[in-house]
């Protein structure tokens, strides 16, 4: 990659001839915690090469990378298309494969510290939202009609008391008396009716 | 004839040695010069071991230890850190480049509002004016930025943090946005440049071709005007500004 080359002179490896002046992906730094501290992994494009990827990190950010590894992730078979409203069963999907990188470096690197307090980012309200949403999706599954009710235990319970004898039944309609007309001494104008 | 023969031959006739004298041209098969002895015997040679097994002779039943001393101290080993965070920290350095995925807090998340108090994008009219070097400087930052942008919003997913995902996309459509624009200008450099490069096959005082200079532009002769012209002009109009004075004298 042709850019501004920081140090000519600091460079370890001998430059390649393809020259990229505008690379147009993004690389993902991953928190691993299980690697020794000079080493760091990145999620990279499909296309990107060990090669690609030492040359990347001396130019553009100046890291002296020692050795790579490289491991393509393949994914899942899903149905149906991910965001798709109804999934369409038997549709079957499968995710791009997904590439990453482990690079030694010179110089070690360690991740800054994971946040304690979440309330910048509201996590309450964000962890309820997803859980309102999950149960209203839970409707739409096939199996929604087959599963038991959150009402079944209830009623089986006060089934269970009528039957014993502990309540006894009596209709909740109550006799009020015999149907009165309301507001009989409004006068009704012409004009006021609609 | 072989050696052998010869040696049977100068046996046979050893007798008769000073009537027969060998041939000259069998001096040097019969002239014996002393041959390196080579011992021969059947015991194995002193200098090296039965076989090369460096354990041979050591057994644990007869009690005779090994030969060679081990790597093995008195001292005691000692005991690994389970605990991530007794252990001593790595002093990470500060000119690290891999802080460049990072923001400039150097926390692992931006919060939202951080994320989102940014700017517009660059539009083409602003970057049409810009060198190379000032698009090529650009887009890098803008690399640089998503790249940052990517590893937060992974890093915020596997987290589960909460809100934030809308602000991240949003900067991320804006610094490609920008991009566009540098690609948008570049294009039409070039062209631009295309444009001209045809125009200059067509015109005959451009030579794409020629090693040195391209630009060879013919002597042409400047239009002179003619001398009547000249003197009706300078009749007309006044020139300097004394009678620039005096014609407007005589207006007002």
């Amino acid at each position: 990659m042709a850019t501004n080359v920081p140090a000519l002179a600091a460079r370890h490896f001998n430059l390649g001839g393809k020259e990229v002046y505008l690379p147009n992906f993004t690389l993902t730094l991953l928190r691993t915690p299980f690697l020794p501290p000079n080493y760091a992994s990145f999620i990279v494009p499909l296309n990107l090469n060990k090669l690609d990827i030492r040359d990347y990190l001396f130019h553009a950010y100046g890291v002296k990378v020692v050795s790579v590894r490289s491991y393509v992730q393949q994914q899942r078979v899903r149905q149906d298309k991910p965001g798709s409203r109804m999934p369409a069963p038997r549709r079957w999907y499968r995710p791009r494969s997904i590439k990453k990188m482990t690079v030694e470096m010179d110089k070690p690197f360690v991740w800054p510290e994971e946040p304690e307090d979440f309330s910048s980012w509201e996590k309450e309200r964000y962890d309820a939202a997803a859980k309102s949403q999950e149960k209203e999706q839970e409707k739409y599954r096939p199996d929604y009609a087959a599963k038991p009710t959150a009402e079944r235990k209830s009623i089986a319970e006060q089934a269970q008391a009528l039957l014993s004898g502990k309540e006894q039944w009596r209709p909740q309609w109550v006799d009020s008396g015999a149907p009165v007309e309301v507001e009989q001494d409004l006068p009704m104008s012409r004009d006021s009716r609609p | 004839m072989s050696i052998s023969s010869v040696g049977r031959w100068a046996r046979s006739s050893r007798s008769s040695y000073i009537l027969e004298t060998p041939p000259t041209f069998l001096v040097p098969s019969l002239w014996k010069s002393a041959p390196a002895a080579r011992n021969f015997s059947t015991s194995p040679s002193r200098s090296l071991p039965r076989d090369y097994n460096r354990n041979r002779g050591v057994s644990a039943i007869r009690g005779t230890g090994p030969r060679q001393p081990l790597s093995v101290s008195k001292e005691p080993l000692p005991e690994p850190v389970l605990d991530s965070k007794l252990r001593s920290k790595v002093q990470v350095d500060e000119n690290h480049g891999l802080w460049g995925f990072f923001n400039k807090q150097r926390t692992t998340l931006s919060t939202p509002e951080d994320e989102y108090s940014h700017g517009r994008s660059w539009s083409v009219e602003e970057l049409r004016s810009k060198s190379w070097e000032d698009l090529h400087s650009l887009w890098w930052v803008c690399v640089k930025e998503r790249n940052r942008i990517a590893t937060e919003t992974f890093e915020r997913n596997r987290l589960k943090a909460g809100y934030g995902d809308f602000e991240a996309s949003d900067r991320d459509t804006t610094v490609r946005r920008t991009q566009r624009a540098v690609k948008h200008v570049l294009t039409e450099r070039w062209y631009a440049w295309e444009a001209a490069r045809k125009l200059a096959k067509t015109d005959e005082e451009i030579d794409l071709n020629s090693p040195g200079q391209i630009y060879l532009p013919r002597d042409f002769e400047e239009d002179v005007p003619e001398e009547e012209e000249l003197r009706d002009v300078g009749s007309k109009e006044p020139t300097t500004t004394k009678e620039r004075r005096d014609a407007d004298k005589v207006t007002v």
